[in-house]
């Protein structure tokens, strides 16, 4: 397992952000954390990578702890772009490459170009981030978090902003990584994305309702043409009642 | 400490502040405009000018670190950078000591700018090595760049952190012998001076300029402007923390 989660509790001050959850994600897998905003999803992503620490439970990532030196193994992508706006795209995919331990300057220079060019930003690779839209920030981002070749992908929303066949190319691309031994967890709101994953959760008010292959959720409905959505509101009323 | 790693983050600081030209200018020019003002307010009491002098280059080091470093810290914070970057095997110390590496040719230019103005317009009384002042801004710089990263912490934009400067600079500016000599000062507020950082660059400073003092006679101002660089290192380092 790349990753077993018990019991993980957490509060912010008197809130209970997420409760009791557990969670095992095996290698190349591609697993989607999927709910409503406010269930818990970039919550559990930020622990996942260690940026907060559990209230209760435990976390295991690789076989230990989260701690400073698993960071290298991480690529993770937040949900706010988390970019230098005035600096160029290269200039940023470039920087992190650094503080990823890319030192040596000629083969770093080939692997920022190339992320680049896998994101489809070859030609705004001079331009400031500030004069990008929104799904270009995204894939930027996105490329910082895939620049260290890392064998986990935390990605909070990395299809947000993207139009109909960057969001296809995108997941063309995540299929290669996974296939080639990456795992990736996605947080989603889009059931579209959902269903490209080969395990998915659905997180509701701070745990999971839940767990399994896309086709195997919208089987347990008993309803043949249900489709993710219709499999979500059902064991969100199951869970209700 | 990570050497590519420290001067990536010195190297960005650089190209952020290089994008930003309009800065740069107010930051250059600024202190002429001000430094011009009191060279000819006092024009007829080199007396006080040579007091004053000395005192406002420290000032202006001291003030445009502390505002540039604090903004662009509170940026790395709110933008979400900071969080991104401590997701990396980066190591506290060495944003710290990027940071510093970044802001210090900015400083030292403004600095050398101010110095030189100084000296030549405003034809101050100044007797001691250029050296030896570099040494003693550069300590106070260092301050200045900690404790701008410590007090990003405690704003959430960039109006927040100008408020600041009324606490942070104010007192000093007062309290460092600046506008009064320390010595005429009530005994309480000569007290409270002795935790304010500038006080000691401008004695070093003065006393270097006006009476060409060598290092080895401001050892005891060198040495607290350091422990207070250190002791604001410290603090900045408990602001940068992971889970």
């Amino acid at each position: 397992m790349v990753l077993e989660i018990e019991k993980l509790e957490f509060n912010y001050g008197n809130q209970k952000v997420l409760e009791n959850l557990c969670l095992d994600i095996p290698k190349e897998t591609i697993f989607g954390i999927v709910g409503a905003s406010g269930s818990g999803k970039t919550t559990l992503i930020r622990l996942i990578a260690g940026i907060i620490a559990p209230s209760a439970g435990s976390i295991t990532l690789f076989g230990e702890t989260p701690s400073s030196r698993l960071w290298g193994n991480i690529g993770y992508m937040p949900q706010l772009q988390a970019l230098y706006t005035d600096l160029t795209v290269q200039q940023n995919v470039n920087f992190f490459a650094r503080m990823f331990g890319l030192s040596e300057t000629s083969h770093r220079r080939e692997v920022v170009e190339s992320i680049i060019n896998q994101v489809s930003l070859w030609g705004e690779r001079n331009d400031p981030v500030a004069k990008l839209s929104g799904g270009e920030r995204q894939r930027v981002s996105l490329a910082i978090a895939l620049v260290h070749n890392p064998p986990l992908l935390l990605l909070d929303e990395p299809t947000s902003g993207l139009d109909p066949k960057l969001r296809s190319e995108i997941w063309q691309y995540f299929h290669n990584l996974s296939a080639n031994g990456s795992t990736l967890i996605i947080s989603s709101h889009v059931m579209e994305d959902a269903r490209r994953c080969d395990q998915v959760g659905f997180l509701q008010s701070g745990n999971f309702i839940a767990i399994g292959a896309p086709d195997d959720l919208t089987s347990a409905t008993g309803n043949e043409n249900a489709n993710l959505e219709d499999a979500f509101l059902y064991f969100m009323n199951k869970d209700n009642s | 400490m990570n050497l590519d790693r420290t001067l990536a983050i010195a190297g960005k600081i650089v190209l952020q502040l290089l994008h930003d030209r309009r800065s740069i200018a107010l930051v250059i020019g600024a202190p002429i405009i001000v430094m011009s003002l009191v060279g000819f307010s006092f024009s007829n009491q080199p007396e006080i000018l040579n007091r004053i002098a000395p005192a406002l280059i420290g000032t202006f080091a001291f003030f445009f670190t502390f505002l540039l470093t604090g903004i662009t810290f509170l940026r790395e914070r709110t933008q979400g950078t900071l969080e991104r970057m401590l997701v990396t095997p980066v190591g506290r110390i060495d944003i710290l000591i990027g940071y510093l590496l970044g802001f210090i040719p900015f400083a030292a230019a403004q600095s050398a700018v101010i110095v030189t103005f100084t000296v030549l317009a405003l034809d101050i009384t100044h007797q001691g090595s250029l050296l030896n002042v570099a040494i003693l801004l550069l300590a106070l710089v260092v301050a200045a760049v900690n404790l701008g990263i410590f007090i990003s912490i405690f704003a959430k934009n960039e109006f927040q952190i100008t408020q600041f400067l009324p606490i942070v600079l104010a007192p000093q500016v007062f309290l460092s012998g600046i506008i009064l000599p320390i010595e005429q000062m009530p005994s309480y507020f000569q007290l409270l001076s002795r935790i304010m950082p500038l006080r000691y660059a401008v004695d070093g400073l003065q006393s270097i300029m006006l009476r060409g003092s060598e290092l080895s006679s401001i050892t005891g101002e060198l040495t607290i402007l350091l422990v207070f660089a250190l002791a604001l290192l410290i603090l900045a380092s408990f602001t940068i923390r992971r889970a």
